[in-house]
């Protein structure tokens, strides 16, 4: 029971270490692909809609990586009213935003090449 | 429900206690946006729910206040550059502390914020007493109060521009905030929204301010970078222009030859002082600018 815990445990940590590197790569695509401004919960529904592992990161944790993005250029937000509630943030990609997901695209595959490489074994070790 | 969601953000402003006022603001607005608008569409897709129901589930996607708070500790402070700049004087010895000074942009942004107040300041107080005398006067007519309305919406824009400078200049973030949070209000409803708001009192409080604030911002600041260069240029002033420092009756005072290189130093070191000066009334300002424009 423990040992199952325990194992549990190190493939959630596993997991969440994979999310939290690729996150600002995974936000970057979906906001280039929209055809309009996209606000937080709206993104995060994106991303549980695709395939892949559960939540094993919480949804609050894409607000800061979004907000870092935004600092950093590659998107830009507005604030709006909403029709009840609080007003939402809208976030979109800037041409900064989509070269440096075009490069990180790139850093990506070579990632999962020589990963995959290394895991069916046709790497030369 | 919303004593779920504010006892939510209660916890995560709680597991976010010591950071950055700023990053705090930011991961409250957040959650906060994130829950309710789950929460509305909860309750367009499943009629029948119950809302704390809906709020427990979407809390629980959502992340534990402690892992929210990580996050956004993980991306750091918001603005770089005040934090980089304080760090940056901590932890040296007293001199290099004292002519760090020079090295660090906020100092210069302070410097050139303490000049240009004075014409800000002159505007803003201006504007602030002109429509609020315009106001009064009119409030009687039928354009008073769409006049008094404009007026406060323009306090509340040139507070919003205010605090992009200050944002600029001293480096301390200014969070926006939109003036109204809600759509769909008639104009009375804005009207009294805007009234009824003490940022926007604050606001014309801090325009009003501005005018003697800034004059003495401008003449302590001009004064004190004249009075060093006036020592620093000495010697090309004398020796080369043949400008005495005092002209009293027929007497021309020179410096003599060995207070020289003290005068000069003095200016110098007087240069130093002027800019932790600058530095440090925008340290000031900006506390001040913070409680008067931005809600926390």
């Amino acid at each position: 029971m423990n040992e199952m815990n325990e194992t549990e445990a190190a493939r959630k940590k596993f997991r969440k270490e994979l999310k939290s590197g690729t996150v600002s790569l995974v936000l970057l695509s979906i906001l280039s692909r929209a055809d309009r401004p996209m606000y937080g919960y709206q993104i995060t529904k994106n991303i549980d809609s695709g395939e892949g592992a559960g939540p094993d990161m919480g949804q609050g944790a894409l607000y800061p990586v979004l907000r870092s993005l935004e600092k950093t250029g590659q998107l830009e937000s507005r604030v709006e009213p909403s029709v009840s509630g609080p007003p939402r943030r809208y976030y979109s990609i800037t041409e900064a935003g989509r070269e440096t997901l075009v490069d990180w695209t790139g850093a990506w595959e070579e990632t999962r090449n020589f990963v995959d490489a290394i895991l069916k074994g046709d790497h030369d070790v | 429900m919303s004593e779920l969601i504010n006892e939510y953000l209660g916890r995560l402003k709680a597991a976010l206690s010591g950071a950055d006022p700023a990053t705090i603001q930011d991961a409250l607005c957040d959650a906060e946006e994130h829950l309710w608008t789950a929460l509305e569409l909860a309750r367009e897709e499943k009629p029948g729910i119950q809302d704390s129901e809906a709020v427990r589930a979407e809390i629980e996607r959502y992340g534990s206040p402690e892992e929210v708070a990580s996050a956004y500790l993980r991306i750091g402070p918001r603005f770089g550059s005040s934090a980089g700049g304080r760090a940056a004087s901590t932890g040296r010895s007293g001199p290099k502390r004292f002519f760090g000074v020079f090295t660090d942009p906020s100092a210069y942004g302070a410097l050139f914020y303490m000049l240009f107040s004075m014409i800000t300041g002159i505007f803003y107080f201006t504007w602030a007493m002109t429509g609020l005398s315009l106001s009064a006067g009119l409030i009687v007519l039928i354009i008073g109060l769409p006049f008094l309305g404009i007026f406060l919406l323009s306090v509340r824009g040139i507070a919003h521009v205010e605090g992009r400078i200050i944002e600029a200049l001293l480096g301390v973030r200014m969070p926006r905030r939109p003036i109204f949070a809600r759509k769909g209000l008639s104009w009375s409803g804005r009207l009294s929204a805007l009234i009824r708001d003490p940022m926007t009192w604050k606001s014309v409080l801090y325009m009003v301010l501005m005018l003697p604030l800034g004059i003495i911002y401008w003449t302590v600041t001009f004064i004190s970078l004249v009075l060093s260069f006036w020592g620093m240029l000495r010697p090309v002033l004398e020796y080369g222009f043949d400008l005495p420092y005092a002209n009293i009756g027929n007497v021309a005072y020179y410096t003599t030859e060995w207070m020289m290189p003290i005068v000069m130093a003095t200016g110098v070191l007087w240069l130093f002082v002027t800019m932790h000066m600058a530095r440090g009334l925008g340290r000031m300002h900006a506390r001040m600018a913070r409680s008067l424009l931005v809600r926390d």
